[in-house]
This record gives structure tokens, sequence and C-alpha cells, in this order.
């Protein structure tokens, strides 16, 4: 009886894993860019101002995976950057967002890595610009640029309004492509989702401005959209955004995209920046 | 059988030069402008569409007719993307001509949903008109993803 419990126990982090790991967008990022490509199993490359990273892979192999991390290799990854070995990231694995994950839904996300087929693949090396192709670089970066701090919810906004907080700006990372970065690559804080660039496409500004952002949208809208990828004119985008609606947001229950829709609507209006 | 008939048929009317120049008036910008009005009509009934599918104006038997108007239109694509209409504010990308079988499957894929969206409006079952909405709604996308200037 109780191994039947706990056993039903473990399913249930897996489940619940597997969900954040669609919140989290993991599986964009860490899957090849190959119709055969094994999900998760890492080696897409992400072109970026300071050079070509390619993504590692997340599946439990001993070698090449992550099949020996720790609970805690695996949360601090997330909220300080740092690899086991105490290496620093490059933000492109996005720890500035991730860093306000919560501890228990990290242990969920790798409870459900953990459960995948561990697929041996070695992970491709960074091609980097010179003043970024070492670790101290990552390092120098994030000592200037980088402040681990958990999501702390506001008490004077409601239930809903949080978790879509939690969901844009930590687990979601919306900003990491909806942000303008400066020179450097950090996110302008004070224009958050007022839009920005992803390689040659126009990311699009999602404060609730009328003009430049979506503040003609509905919660509803927003919601839809987030589901089927139609604009509320009836339109359908073959964006990049299409990647992030299939892999990540249509997989969410229709609470989370509300969720979602209310913080959106909440951002105060910003105007885009000038190309 | 007959899907592939009809991709046949679609894929032949694309490569030539013939559907909507039957007139000799028909210049490549009245094409282009032809595509885009029917291309609006279709966002116009998908986005009323939605609108009820979503149960924010309440179906008094209109969500039959915006069906129809899509099923009418989605029967239109095949004529409306003759070659050398590319012009102008056109946002058709060449690939619609180098590979018109593709594209044709493409549209055949759009017909069936909207064949089916319009078979659900009509049963008025919730459900199914969800599910057959999110289908047309992919047929819409996975067109524009591959044939549309990126947005």
């Amino acid at each position: 009886m109780m191994a039947a419990l706990s056993a039903f126990a473990a399913n249930d982090i897996v489940e619940r894993g597997r969900y954040l790991t669609y919140a989290g967008g993991c599986i964009s990022c860490h899957t090849e860019d190959a119709e055969d490509a094994i999900p998760l199993a890492g080696g897409r490359a992400m072109e970026t101002p300071f050079g070509t990273f390619y993504s590692p892979n997340l599946t439990p192999d001993m070698n090449s995976g992550i099949g020996g991390w720790s609970d805690d290799d695996f949360v601090n990854a997330f909220w300080e950057g740092v690899s086991p070995e105490g290496k620093h990231y490059f933000p492109a694995f996005p720890y500035t967002s991730y860093t306000g994950a919560s501890r228990d839904d990290l242990l969920a996300i790798k409870a459900y890595l953990f459960s995948l087929e561990p697929v041996p693949k070695e992970n491709a090396d960074h091609d980097l610009a010179w003043y970024m192709s070492s670790r101290m670089a990552a390092g120098a970066w994030k000592a200037v640029n980088f402040e681990p701090a958990r999501f702390e919810p506001d008490p004077s906004q409601d239930e809903q309004w949080n978790r879509g907080a939690y969901l844009v700006r930590h687990l979601g990372h919306c900003g990491e492509c909806h942000t303008p970065r400066n020179s450097i690559g950090v996110s302008q804080g004070d224009a958050e989702m007022a839009g920005s660039k992803f390689g040659d496409e126009k990311v699009p500004n999602i404060t609730s401005h009328r003009i430049d952002g979506i503040g003609r949208w509905s919660e509803s809208d927003i919601e839809y959209f987030l589901d089927i990828g139609m604009l509320p004119d009836g339109d359908f985008t073959g964006s990049s955004m299409v990647d992030v609606i299939e892999d990540n947001t249509s997989k969410l229950t229709r609470e989370d995209r509300l969720a979602i829709a209310s913080y959106l609507k909440s951002l105060p209006p910003r105007e885009s920046a000038e190309d | 059988m007959q899907r592939k008939f009809f991709s046949a048929i679609a894929a032949l009317a694309i490569s030539s030069t013939l559907s909507i120049y039957a007139f000799a008036d028909t210049t490549p910008e009245d094409a282009a402008d032809y595509r885009s009005a029917v291309m609006t009509s279709l966002r116009g009934h998908i986005g009323a569409a939605s609108m009820i599918a979503r149960g924010l104006v309440e179906n008094d038997g209109h969500l039959v007719s915006h069906a129809q108007g899509l099923a009418n239109a989605a029967n239109e694509l095949s004529r409306i993307f003759p070659k050398g209409s590319n012009v102008g504010e056109s946002e058709a990308l060449p690939v619609i001509w180098e590979e018109p079988e593709a594209f044709a499957e493409a549209i055949a894929k759009m017909q069936q949903a909207t064949a089916a969206f319009v078979t659900a409006a009509e049963s008025g079952d919730e459900e199914a008109i969800g599910a057959a909405f999110r289908n047309v709604g992919m047929s819409c996308r996975g067109c524009h993803d591959r044939f549309r200037v990126p947005q």
C-alpha cells in the first residue's frame, strides 16, 4: 500500500515537472532544429551578437547529459548561473530570469528530466567572439549584471496576477526576447516587454501600449493567442512565436494562460524603442 | 484518393498563368490585390468565428455563416496565386511557385479543416466547434509559416 502510494507520488512529481518544462520553455532551446531531433538532448545553435551558443544535453546520460547532477547542482544552475564544477554560465541560459523559480518547481523539472531516456550526445563547444570566449567573461558579466533572487509574490495583487508574474518574469522568461537589451546584453528593466530584436526578427512590444503594444487585446485575446496563435484580427503569424506556442504555451492550462494575460495587461504602456 | 486529385488540380492552377487571368485585362497588381482581399475576408471570418467559439459572443446561427465563408474562401485559394502575381505589397513567398505540390497540399488541408468546421458549426456541439476551429487555425498557421513573408 505504501509502496503504491509513493509510486504515485513519484509519478506525480514527474508529471508536474513535465508541465513545468513546458512552462519553462526548455524544449525549444534544448532540442536540435531537425526533423528527427530527440527532445531535450541539446545541440540547437543560437545566434547572438556575441557568437553562436549550442544548447547542452539535458537528458540524464551520465557522461554527456546531466545524469550525475545532485538536486543542489540543478537548483544552483538556475539560481546562481553556475555549473556543478563551479563554472559560470553565459546568460544565453536565461538564469537571469530562472533565478526567481522556486526550488520545488526546479526539482520537479529535474525529476521529469531524469525520467527521460538517457541520450549519449556530446555537447558542442560554443563559437564565440574573442572577448566572450572564456568563462571568465561570463563571470565578469555576472558580477556586474546579475543578482540572484527568488520571486516574491506582491501582496497587493491577486493570486492570478502573481502566478502570471512568476510565469512571465521567471519560468517563462518572456523578457529574454521581449525586453530590449543594452549593448552588453543586459535586459532593460525599465522597458520590460517593450519589444526587441531576435536575430533579424522584430520581437513585438507586449506592454499595454495601445498603438505600439497589445493594449487593445483583451485577456481572452492573449489567452487565445498563446493557445492557437491567432491574433485578435484573425491573422496567424508565422514568427518565432509559433515555436513558443507549439512547444510551450499551448501545453499550459487555460488558467495559467489567463494568469499570463492578467500580468501582461497590468504592465504600464511603453513606447517601442526606435529602430 | 479524392484529396490527391484535388491537390493535383490545385498544383496545376498554381503553376499556370491561367486561373484568374481569364480576363485579358487582369494585371499582376489586380491579381495581388484580389488575393489580398480574399485573405482579408478569411481573416474577418476567422476573427468573428473565434469570438463565438470562445463564447464571447452568442452563437445565434451566425457561426455557420462564418464557417461557410471560410470554406468558400478556402475553395478559392488555389486560383488566387497565379504565377507572376508576386508584386507590390504581396507577402507571398516564391516557394509557392517553386513547390506547387507542397503549397497545394497546404491548401487542401485548409479546405478539409474548413469543411469540417462547417459540419461542427452546424452540429452546435461546443466541444466539436472548439476542436474544429483549432484545426482551421493550424491550417492557417501551417501555410503562413512556410509560404508567407515572416511578419
